[in-house]
Protein backbone atom coordinates (compact mmCIF):
# COMPACT_ATOMS: atom_id res chain seq x y z
CA UNK A 1 0.00 0.00 0.00
CA UNK A 2 1.64 3.18 -0.75
CA UNK A 3 1.95 6.42 1.62
CA UNK A 4 -1.09 8.49 -0.62
CA UNK A 5 -4.07 5.97 0.09
CA UNK A 6 -2.60 4.94 3.86
CA UNK A 7 -2.93 8.58 4.63
CA UNK A 8 -6.66 8.27 3.08
CA UNK A 9 -7.45 5.18 5.09
CA UNK A 10 -5.87 6.65 8.45
CA UNK A 11 -7.85 9.75 7.84
CA UNK A 12 -11.04 7.60 7.19
CA UNK A 13 -10.66 5.97 10.28
CA UNK A 14 -9.98 8.99 11.93
CA UNK A 15 -13.58 10.20 10.38
CA UNK A 16 -15.25 7.27 11.67
CA UNK A 17 -13.90 7.35 15.24
CA UNK A 18 -14.89 10.94 15.49
CA UNK A 19 -18.32 10.18 14.06
CA UNK A 20 -18.80 7.26 17.03
CA UNK A 21 -17.56 8.99 19.39
CA UNK A 22 -19.75 12.18 18.21
CA UNK A 23 -22.95 10.18 18.36
CA UNK A 24 -22.01 7.79 21.69
CA UNK A 25 -20.57 11.18 23.54
CA UNK A 26 -24.21 12.42 24.49
CA UNK A 27 -25.31 8.72 26.73
CA UNK A 28 -22.08 9.27 28.19
CA UNK A 29 -21.60 12.97 28.75
CA UNK A 30 -22.69 13.17 32.38
CA UNK A 31 -20.30 10.48 33.41
CA UNK A 32 -17.34 11.94 31.69
CA UNK A 33 -18.36 15.36 33.10
CA UNK A 34 -17.69 13.38 36.84
CA UNK A 35 -14.54 11.93 35.96
CA UNK A 36 -13.42 15.09 34.44
CA UNK A 37 -14.27 16.94 37.31
CA UNK A 38 -12.98 13.88 39.31
CA UNK A 39 -10.20 14.25 37.76
CA UNK A 40 -9.56 18.26 38.73
CA UNK A 41 -10.49 17.63 42.01
CA UNK A 42 -7.75 14.68 42.42
CA UNK A 43 -5.19 16.96 40.77
CA UNK A 44 -6.30 19.94 43.25
CA UNK A 45 -6.40 17.33 46.46
CA UNK A 46 -2.86 15.07 45.55
CA UNK A 47 -0.13 17.13 46.56
CA UNK A 48 -1.81 17.75 50.09
CA UNK A 49 -2.95 13.93 50.40
CA UNK A 50 0.58 12.56 49.30
CA UNK A 51 2.50 15.21 52.37
CA UNK A 52 -0.15 14.21 54.52
CA UNK A 53 0.60 10.36 53.95
CA UNK A 54 4.12 10.95 54.18
CA UNK A 55 3.62 11.65 57.93
CA UNK A 56 0.87 9.64 58.92
CA UNK A 57 1.85 6.75 56.73
CA UNK A 58 -1.30 5.39 55.69
CA UNK A 59 -2.88 6.86 52.14
CA UNK A 60 -6.36 6.06 53.10
CA UNK A 61 -6.72 7.75 56.00
CA UNK A 62 -4.96 10.99 54.28
CA UNK A 63 -7.69 11.14 51.56
CA UNK A 64 -10.67 10.66 54.40
CA UNK A 65 -8.94 13.20 56.63
CA UNK A 66 -8.56 15.82 53.59
CA UNK A 67 -11.88 15.16 51.80
CA UNK A 68 -13.61 15.23 55.30
CA UNK A 69 -11.87 18.23 56.21
CA UNK A 70 -12.68 20.08 53.06
CA UNK A 71 -16.85 18.51 53.41
CA UNK A 72 -16.61 20.08 56.44
CA UNK A 73 -15.37 23.22 55.57
CA UNK A 74 -17.74 23.53 52.61
CA UNK A 75 -20.87 22.21 54.57
CA UNK A 76 -20.15 25.06 57.54
CA UNK A 77 -19.99 27.85 54.82
CA UNK A 78 -23.11 26.64 52.85
CA UNK A 79 -25.23 26.43 56.17
CA UNK A 80 -23.59 29.98 57.50
CA UNK A 81 -24.40 31.36 53.75
CA UNK A 82 -27.86 30.20 53.91
CA UNK A 83 -28.32 31.56 57.07
CA UNK A 84 -27.30 35.20 56.35
CA UNK A 85 -28.85 35.14 53.31
CA UNK A 86 -31.58 34.03 54.92
CA UNK A 87 -31.72 36.62 57.28
CA UNK A 88 -30.87 39.14 54.99
CA UNK A 89 -33.91 38.39 52.57
CA UNK A 90 -36.08 38.99 55.46
CA UNK A 91 -34.77 41.94 56.58
CA UNK A 92 -35.06 42.89 52.21
CA UNK A 93 -38.94 41.10 52.51
CA UNK A 94 -39.88 43.71 55.59
CA UNK A 95 -38.61 46.47 53.60
CA UNK A 96 -40.49 46.10 50.44
CA UNK A 97 -43.37 46.28 52.23
CA UNK A 98 -42.89 49.60 53.22
CA UNK A 99 -43.57 52.55 51.43
CA UNK A 100 -39.83 53.53 51.70
CA UNK A 101 -39.08 50.86 48.72
CA UNK A 102 -41.04 52.53 45.63
CA UNK A 103 -39.85 55.37 47.32
CA UNK A 104 -36.60 54.82 47.08
CA UNK A 105 -37.06 52.84 43.56
CA UNK A 106 -38.93 56.69 42.51
CA UNK A 107 -35.37 58.39 43.81
CA UNK A 108 -32.96 56.45 41.81
CA UNK A 109 -34.91 56.69 38.91
CA UNK A 110 -34.77 60.86 38.93
CA UNK A 111 -31.45 60.81 40.20
CA UNK A 112 -30.65 58.36 36.98
CA UNK A 113 -32.56 61.20 34.85
CA UNK A 114 -30.71 64.07 36.21
CA UNK A 115 -27.14 62.38 35.99
CA UNK A 116 -27.26 61.12 32.60
CA UNK A 117 -27.08 63.00 29.59
CA UNK A 118 -30.92 63.89 27.46
CA UNK A 119 -30.20 61.33 25.04
CA UNK A 120 -30.30 58.45 27.51
CA UNK A 121 -33.06 59.60 29.89
CA UNK A 122 -35.13 58.21 27.28
CA UNK A 123 -33.66 54.65 27.97
CA UNK A 124 -34.55 55.12 32.10
CA UNK A 125 -38.40 53.81 32.56
CA UNK A 126 -40.98 55.78 34.94
CA UNK A 127 -40.40 55.03 38.36
CA UNK A 128 -43.77 52.73 38.35
CA UNK A 129 -42.61 51.24 35.47
CA UNK A 130 -39.64 49.96 37.83
CA UNK A 131 -41.13 48.90 40.79
CA UNK A 132 -43.76 46.42 38.49
CA UNK A 133 -40.31 45.44 37.11
CA UNK A 134 -38.60 44.48 39.34
CA UNK A 135 -41.84 42.80 41.29
CA UNK A 136 -41.85 41.11 38.05
CA UNK A 137 -38.19 40.53 38.48
CA UNK A 138 -38.50 39.53 42.02
CA UNK A 139 -41.11 36.27 41.30
CA UNK A 140 -39.23 35.34 38.33
CA UNK A 141 -36.39 34.94 40.59
CA UNK A 142 -38.61 32.64 43.01
CA UNK A 143 -39.84 30.15 40.38
CA UNK A 144 -36.22 29.89 39.10
CA UNK A 145 -35.57 29.39 42.52
CA UNK A 146 -37.64 26.42 42.66
CA UNK A 147 -36.72 25.45 39.11
CA UNK A 148 -33.31 25.24 40.54
CA UNK A 149 -34.35 23.15 43.96
CA UNK A 150 -35.75 20.49 41.17
CA UNK A 151 -32.30 20.17 40.00
CA UNK A 152 -30.87 19.66 42.77
CA UNK A 153 -31.54 16.41 42.94
CA UNK A 154 -29.55 15.31 40.01
CA UNK A 155 -26.86 17.59 41.37
CA UNK A 156 -27.01 15.91 44.18
CA UNK A 157 -26.15 12.88 42.30
CA UNK A 158 -23.30 14.08 40.16
CA UNK A 159 -22.14 15.22 43.29
CA UNK A 160 -22.00 12.23 45.11
CA UNK A 161 -20.76 10.43 42.27
CA UNK A 162 -17.51 13.04 41.32
CA UNK A 163 -16.69 12.56 45.55
CA UNK A 164 -17.04 8.83 45.19
CA UNK A 165 -14.61 8.95 42.21
CA UNK A 166 -12.27 11.48 43.66
CA UNK A 167 -12.03 9.19 47.12
CA UNK A 168 -11.26 6.15 44.55
CA UNK A 169 -9.03 8.55 42.15
CA UNK A 170 -6.63 9.92 45.23
CA UNK A 171 -6.56 6.56 47.46
CA UNK A 172 -5.15 4.66 43.87
CA UNK A 173 -4.02 7.43 41.98
CA UNK A 174 -0.19 6.36 41.45
CA UNK A 175 -1.13 2.58 40.97
CA UNK A 176 -3.83 3.86 37.96
CA UNK A 177 -0.75 5.77 37.05
CA UNK A 178 1.27 2.22 36.93
CA UNK A 179 -1.53 0.27 34.99
CA UNK A 180 -1.72 3.32 32.23
CA UNK A 181 1.85 3.10 31.38
CA UNK A 182 1.67 -0.70 31.35
CA UNK A 183 -0.04 -0.23 28.31
CA UNK A 184 2.21 1.82 26.28
CA UNK A 185 4.06 -0.01 23.68
CA UNK A 186 8.05 -0.08 24.99
CA UNK A 187 8.98 2.02 21.53
CA UNK A 188 7.41 4.86 23.35
CA UNK A 189 7.50 4.04 27.01
CA UNK A 190 10.01 7.06 27.97
CA UNK A 191 8.03 9.37 25.81
CA UNK A 192 5.07 8.56 27.06
CA UNK A 193 5.87 8.54 30.56
CA UNK A 194 7.56 12.50 30.09
CA UNK A 195 3.79 13.35 28.32
CA UNK A 196 1.56 11.93 31.46
CA UNK A 197 4.29 13.89 33.39
CA UNK A 198 3.81 17.17 31.63
CA UNK A 199 0.42 17.02 31.32
CA UNK A 200 0.38 16.06 35.26
CA UNK A 201 2.37 19.51 35.54
CA UNK A 202 0.61 21.72 33.38
CA UNK A 203 -3.21 21.09 35.22
CA UNK A 204 -1.72 20.77 38.58
CA UNK A 205 0.04 24.41 38.26
CA UNK A 206 -2.39 25.82 36.18
CA UNK A 207 -5.01 24.98 39.24
CA UNK A 208 -3.29 25.34 42.20
CA UNK A 209 -2.28 29.23 40.66
CA UNK A 210 -5.93 30.17 39.83
CA UNK A 211 -7.23 28.97 43.59
CA UNK A 212 -4.54 30.72 45.08
CA UNK A 213 -5.33 33.60 42.85
CA UNK A 214 -8.83 33.15 43.58
CA UNK A 215 -8.10 32.93 47.23
CA UNK A 216 -6.20 36.85 46.79
CA UNK A 217 -9.11 38.19 45.12
CA UNK A 218 -11.59 36.48 47.75
CA UNK A 219 -8.79 38.41 50.35
CA UNK A 220 -8.49 41.79 48.45
CA UNK A 221 -12.33 42.15 47.79
CA UNK A 222 -12.99 41.51 51.76
CA UNK A 223 -10.52 44.38 52.07
CA UNK A 224 -11.92 46.79 49.91
CA UNK A 225 -15.70 46.03 50.82
CA UNK A 226 -14.44 46.54 54.65
CA UNK A 227 -12.89 49.27 53.39
CA UNK A 228 -16.27 50.55 52.21
CA UNK A 229 -18.41 49.99 54.85
CA UNK A 230 -15.82 52.59 56.93
CA UNK A 231 -17.35 55.05 54.53
CA UNK A 232 -21.13 53.99 55.20
CA UNK A 233 -21.65 51.36 52.79
CA UNK A 234 -23.69 49.38 55.00
CA UNK A 235 -22.50 46.09 53.80
CA UNK A 236 -23.22 42.72 55.77
CA UNK A 237 -21.87 39.18 54.23
CA UNK A 238 -18.48 40.85 53.41
CA UNK A 239 -16.70 37.85 53.71
CA UNK A 240 -19.31 35.24 51.29
CA UNK A 241 -19.11 37.89 48.79
CA UNK A 242 -15.40 37.85 49.12
CA UNK A 243 -15.43 34.02 48.48
CA UNK A 244 -17.99 34.02 46.03
CA UNK A 245 -16.07 36.64 44.13
CA UNK A 246 -12.80 34.61 44.68
CA UNK A 247 -14.50 31.22 42.95
CA UNK A 248 -16.01 33.59 40.24
CA UNK A 249 -12.73 34.67 39.40
CA UNK A 250 -11.84 31.31 38.15
CA UNK A 251 -13.62 31.99 35.43
CA UNK A 252 -11.22 34.01 33.44
CA UNK A 253 -12.54 37.08 31.69
CA UNK A 254 -16.14 36.92 32.88
CA UNK A 255 -15.92 36.02 36.70
CA UNK A 256 -14.74 39.00 38.08
CA UNK A 257 -18.43 40.54 36.68
CA UNK A 258 -20.08 37.69 38.23
CA UNK A 259 -18.09 38.60 41.37
CA UNK A 260 -19.51 42.13 41.69
CA UNK A 261 -23.23 41.20 41.56
CA UNK A 262 -23.90 39.83 44.75
CA UNK A 263 -22.10 42.92 46.46
CA UNK A 264 -24.52 45.25 44.30
CA UNK A 265 -27.47 43.37 45.15
CA UNK A 266 -26.75 43.48 49.26
CA UNK A 267 -26.00 47.30 48.87
CA UNK A 268 -29.21 47.50 47.08
CA UNK A 269 -31.01 45.41 49.24
CA UNK A 270 -29.10 47.24 52.98
CA UNK A 271 -29.53 50.97 51.57
CA UNK A 272 -32.64 51.22 50.03
CA UNK A 273 -34.88 53.70 51.83
CA UNK A 274 -31.47 55.47 52.92
CA UNK A 275 -31.11 59.06 51.57
CA UNK A 276 -27.63 59.85 52.34
CA UNK A 277 -26.91 56.37 50.09
CA UNK A 278 -29.01 57.76 47.74
CA UNK A 279 -27.11 61.04 47.45
CA UNK A 280 -23.94 59.10 47.81
CA UNK A 281 -21.08 60.57 45.47
CA UNK A 282 -17.98 58.99 44.48
CA UNK A 283 -14.90 60.45 45.55
CA UNK A 284 -17.42 63.26 46.36
CA UNK A 285 -17.99 64.05 42.57
CA UNK A 286 -19.32 61.35 40.89
CA UNK A 287 -22.70 60.49 41.94
CA UNK A 288 -22.65 56.80 42.98
CA UNK A 289 -26.35 56.09 44.41
CA UNK A 290 -26.50 53.19 47.24
CA UNK A 291 -22.40 52.86 46.67
CA UNK A 292 -22.69 50.97 43.49
CA UNK A 293 -19.99 53.00 41.97
CA UNK A 294 -17.73 52.49 44.87
CA UNK A 295 -18.02 48.93 44.38
CA UNK A 296 -17.75 48.54 40.98
CA UNK A 297 -14.58 50.99 41.32
CA UNK A 298 -13.38 48.51 44.36
CA UNK A 299 -13.96 45.40 42.08
CA UNK A 300 -11.93 46.93 38.72
CA UNK A 301 -9.29 47.68 41.72
CA UNK A 302 -8.97 44.32 42.81
CA UNK A 303 -9.46 43.12 39.11
CA UNK A 304 -6.45 44.93 38.34
CA UNK A 305 -4.35 44.01 41.72
CA UNK A 306 -4.97 40.70 40.50
CA UNK A 307 -4.19 41.06 36.60
CA UNK A 308 -1.62 42.79 36.96
CA UNK A 309 0.15 41.52 40.16
CA UNK A 310 -1.42 37.98 42.00
CA UNK A 311 -1.80 36.37 38.94
CA UNK A 312 1.27 36.80 36.95
CA UNK A 313 3.33 35.66 40.00
CA UNK A 314 1.32 32.62 41.34
CA UNK A 315 -0.12 31.53 37.51
CA UNK A 316 2.96 33.03 35.83
CA UNK A 317 3.02 31.67 32.51
CA UNK A 318 2.12 28.03 33.49
CA UNK A 319 0.14 26.88 30.66
CA UNK A 320 1.91 29.17 28.06
CA UNK A 321 -0.81 30.54 26.14
CA UNK A 322 -1.14 33.66 23.76
CA UNK A 323 -3.73 36.05 25.25
CA UNK A 324 -5.45 35.57 22.05
CA UNK A 325 -5.67 31.78 22.11
CA UNK A 326 -7.15 32.28 25.98
CA UNK A 327 -9.68 34.36 24.32
CA UNK A 328 -10.78 32.29 21.40
CA UNK A 329 -10.61 29.27 23.72
CA UNK A 330 -13.48 30.72 26.43
CA UNK A 331 -15.44 31.84 23.48
CA UNK A 332 -15.52 28.55 22.35
CA UNK A 333 -16.16 26.76 26.10
CA UNK A 334 -18.54 29.48 27.02
CA UNK A 335 -20.43 28.20 23.54
CA UNK A 336 -20.06 24.37 24.10
CA UNK A 337 -20.57 24.22 27.96
CA UNK A 338 -21.38 27.71 29.13
CA UNK A 339 -19.71 28.15 32.15
CA UNK A 340 -18.49 24.95 33.02
CA UNK A 341 -17.16 25.09 30.07
CA UNK A 342 -15.18 28.51 30.47
CA UNK A 343 -13.88 27.49 33.89
CA UNK A 344 -12.28 24.24 31.60
CA UNK A 345 -11.22 26.00 28.37
CA UNK A 346 -7.76 27.20 29.59
CA UNK A 347 -6.52 24.03 31.11
CA UNK A 348 -8.02 21.70 28.17
CA UNK A 349 -6.31 24.06 26.02
CA UNK A 350 -3.06 23.65 28.38
CA UNK A 351 -3.46 19.99 28.07
CA UNK A 352 -3.80 19.67 23.79
CA UNK A 353 -0.92 22.55 23.67
CA UNK A 354 1.37 19.85 25.30
CA UNK A 355 0.10 16.95 23.47
CA UNK A 356 1.00 18.78 20.73
CA UNK A 357 3.98 19.90 21.67
CA UNK A 358 4.79 16.49 22.13
CA UNK A 359 3.55 14.92 18.63
CA UNK A 360 6.27 17.07 17.63
CA UNK A 361 9.09 16.02 19.99
CA UNK A 362 8.10 12.66 18.27
CA UNK A 363 7.43 13.30 14.80
CA UNK A 364 11.22 15.20 14.99
CA UNK A 365 12.55 12.47 17.05
CA UNK A 366 10.42 9.12 15.44
CA UNK A 367 13.90 7.71 14.09
CA UNK A 368 14.98 7.55 17.49
CA UNK A 369 12.27 5.90 19.20
CA UNK B 1 -0.17 -19.72 63.14
CA UNK B 2 2.98 -20.03 61.28
CA UNK B 3 1.61 -18.85 58.09
CA UNK B 4 0.38 -15.78 60.06
CA UNK B 5 3.81 -15.19 61.96
CA UNK B 6 5.72 -15.02 58.54
CA UNK B 7 3.31 -13.24 56.82
CA UNK B 8 3.91 -10.15 59.69
CA UNK B 9 7.64 -10.93 59.44
CA UNK B 10 8.04 -11.70 55.78
CA UNK B 11 11.34 -10.32 54.45
CA UNK B 12 10.44 -8.36 51.29
CA UNK B 13 12.94 -8.06 49.42
CA UNK B 14 14.08 -11.57 49.37
CA UNK B 15 10.65 -12.91 48.36
CA UNK B 16 9.71 -10.19 45.50
CA UNK B 17 11.93 -10.31 42.29
CA UNK B 18 11.55 -6.80 41.78
CA UNK B 19 12.35 -6.05 45.28
CA UNK B 20 15.07 -7.99 45.22
CA UNK B 21 16.64 -6.90 42.07
CA UNK B 22 16.17 -3.08 43.20
CA UNK B 23 17.82 -4.03 46.45
CA UNK B 24 21.04 -4.87 44.47
CA UNK B 25 20.92 -1.81 42.84
CA UNK B 26 23.94 1.02 44.53
CA UNK B 27 21.70 3.93 43.80
CA UNK B 28 18.97 2.08 46.28
CA UNK B 29 21.53 0.96 48.67
CA UNK B 30 20.95 1.82 52.82
CA UNK B 31 17.24 2.04 52.19
CA UNK B 32 14.91 -0.13 54.36
CA UNK B 33 12.05 -1.99 53.70
CA UNK B 34 9.28 0.42 53.44
CA UNK B 35 11.65 2.92 51.49
CA UNK B 36 12.44 0.09 48.55
CA UNK B 37 8.35 -0.56 48.80
CA UNK B 38 7.70 2.67 47.86
CA UNK B 39 10.41 3.01 45.44
CA UNK B 40 8.91 -0.49 43.77
CA UNK B 41 5.45 0.88 43.48
CA UNK B 42 6.76 3.47 41.30
CA UNK B 43 9.22 1.49 38.88
CA UNK B 44 8.08 -0.10 35.79
CA UNK B 45 7.85 -3.85 34.68
CA UNK B 46 8.38 -4.51 31.12
CA UNK B 47 8.78 -7.26 28.57
CA UNK B 48 11.65 -7.00 26.02
CA UNK B 49 11.43 -9.69 22.92
CA UNK B 50 14.81 -10.68 21.48
CA UNK B 51 16.43 -7.97 19.73
CA UNK B 52 14.49 -5.15 20.57
CA UNK B 53 15.73 -2.05 21.31
CA UNK B 54 15.16 -0.86 24.89
CA UNK B 55 16.40 2.88 23.78
CA UNK B 56 18.21 3.76 20.84
CA UNK B 57 21.47 6.22 20.02
CA UNK B 58 20.88 10.09 20.69
CA UNK B 59 17.46 9.55 21.85
CA UNK B 60 16.65 11.76 24.76
CA UNK B 61 17.11 9.94 27.59
CA UNK B 62 14.33 9.72 30.38
CA UNK B 63 15.91 7.09 33.53
CA UNK B 64 17.44 3.85 34.14
CA UNK B 65 16.65 0.28 33.88
CA UNK B 66 17.37 -2.72 36.05
CA UNK B 67 17.34 -6.46 34.81
CA UNK B 68 15.59 -9.10 36.56
CA UNK B 69 15.85 -11.58 34.13
CA UNK B 70 17.62 -11.82 30.80
CA UNK B 71 20.46 -10.18 28.95
CA UNK B 72 21.25 -6.91 27.52
CA UNK B 73 24.07 -5.35 25.08
CA UNK B 74 24.54 -1.76 25.30
CA UNK B 75 26.45 -1.11 22.09
CA UNK B 76 27.11 1.87 19.53
CA UNK B 77 24.66 1.14 16.38
CA UNK B 78 27.10 3.48 14.17
CA UNK B 79 30.87 1.01 14.96
CA UNK B 80 29.06 -2.08 16.28
CA UNK B 81 31.36 -1.79 19.46
CA UNK B 82 29.92 -3.31 22.50
CA UNK B 83 30.63 -1.59 25.61
CA UNK B 84 28.96 -4.19 28.19
CA UNK B 85 27.12 -7.74 28.22
CA UNK B 86 24.63 -6.81 31.34
CA UNK B 87 22.82 -9.67 32.54
CA UNK B 88 20.01 -10.35 36.10
CA UNK B 89 20.80 -7.64 38.78
CA UNK B 90 23.11 -4.83 36.40
CA UNK B 91 21.72 -1.59 35.61
CA UNK B 92 22.01 0.81 33.00
CA UNK B 93 21.11 4.12 31.84
CA UNK B 94 21.12 5.89 35.54
CA UNK B 95 22.61 9.34 34.31
CA UNK B 96 19.26 10.00 32.33
CA UNK B 97 18.48 10.54 35.84
CA UNK B 98 19.82 13.58 36.48
CA UNK B 99 19.78 15.22 32.55
CA UNK B 100 17.90 15.04 29.39
CA UNK B 101 21.00 14.77 27.11
CA UNK B 102 20.61 11.89 24.67
CA UNK B 103 21.87 8.43 25.06
CA UNK B 104 25.51 7.63 23.92
CA UNK B 105 24.91 4.18 23.18
CA UNK B 106 22.31 1.69 22.71
CA UNK B 107 20.73 -0.86 24.60
CA UNK B 108 19.44 -4.14 22.88
CA UNK B 109 17.79 -6.93 24.45
CA UNK B 110 20.07 -10.56 23.91
CA UNK B 111 16.98 -12.79 24.55
CA UNK B 112 13.82 -12.37 25.68
CA UNK B 113 14.28 -10.12 29.29
CA UNK B 114 12.32 -8.86 32.02
CA UNK B 115 13.36 -4.74 33.22
CA UNK B 116 12.31 -2.68 35.59
CA UNK B 117 12.49 1.07 34.82
CA UNK B 118 12.88 3.94 36.90
CA UNK B 119 12.76 7.00 35.09
CA UNK B 120 13.44 10.84 36.16
CA UNK B 121 9.29 11.33 36.26
CA UNK B 122 9.82 9.02 39.29
CA UNK B 123 12.78 10.26 40.85
CA UNK B 124 10.63 14.13 40.67
CA UNK B 125 7.56 12.88 41.85
CA UNK B 126 9.69 10.75 44.80
CA UNK B 127 11.18 14.24 45.41
CA UNK B 128 8.30 15.66 45.96
CA UNK B 129 5.88 12.96 47.98
CA UNK B 130 9.22 12.08 50.00
CA UNK B 131 12.09 14.31 50.01
CA UNK B 132 13.81 12.17 52.50
CA UNK B 133 13.93 9.51 50.43
CA UNK B 134 14.45 11.45 47.22
CA UNK B 135 17.64 13.19 48.48
CA UNK B 136 18.95 9.44 50.31
CA UNK B 137 18.23 8.43 46.17
CA UNK B 138 20.03 11.56 44.99
CA UNK B 139 23.50 10.78 47.50
CA UNK B 140 23.42 7.30 46.36
CA UNK B 141 23.11 8.73 42.29
CA UNK B 142 26.17 10.68 43.39
CA UNK B 143 27.87 8.07 44.57
CA UNK B 144 27.63 6.16 41.62
CA UNK B 145 28.78 8.86 39.67
CA UNK B 146 31.47 9.54 41.48
CA UNK B 147 32.70 6.06 41.64
CA UNK B 148 32.63 6.01 37.63
CA UNK B 149 34.54 9.37 37.38
CA UNK B 150 37.46 7.92 39.40
CA UNK B 151 37.40 4.49 37.26
CA UNK B 152 37.56 6.75 34.36
CA UNK B 153 40.66 8.81 36.15
CA UNK B 154 42.46 5.60 36.12
CA UNK B 155 42.12 3.93 32.99
CA UNK B 156 42.88 7.78 31.26
CA UNK B 157 45.71 7.77 33.67
CA UNK B 158 47.12 4.11 32.82
CA UNK B 159 46.71 4.83 29.15
CA UNK B 160 48.66 8.14 29.01
CA UNK B 161 51.46 7.04 31.34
Amino acid sequence: MNDSSLKIYRLLLFVLIGGLVWTVLPFFASVIVMLIFSFLFTTIFLPSVDSLERKIHSRSFSVILIIGGTIVAFIWFLGSFATNIGAQIKQFSAKIQQDDFALSLEGLSNKAQTILPDFLTNLIPESDEIIEKSQESLSGLFQNMLSFLSATGSLFFIAVMTLIFTIILLVEYHDFKRTLVRFIPNKYLEVGLRLIYNIEQQISKYLRGQLMAAGSVALLSIIGLFILNQFGANMTLIVFIGIIAGFANLIPMVGPFVGMIPAILVALMNNLGSDVALAHQLFGVIPSPFYILDIIFMFIVVQQIDNNLITPILVGESVGLHPMIVMIVLLIGGTLMGPLGMLFAVPTAGVIKVILDEIQFISRNSHLL
Amino acid sequence: MKAIWENIFKKGPVNDPILHAIHQVPIFKHLNGKELNEISRLTHERDYRLGESIFKKMAPGEGMYVIIQGNVTIKDPDTGMVFAQLCSGDFFGELALLDEEPRSAMAEAQEPSKLIGFFRTDLLTLMHRSPELGNKILINLSRVLGERLRQTNIALAKKSS
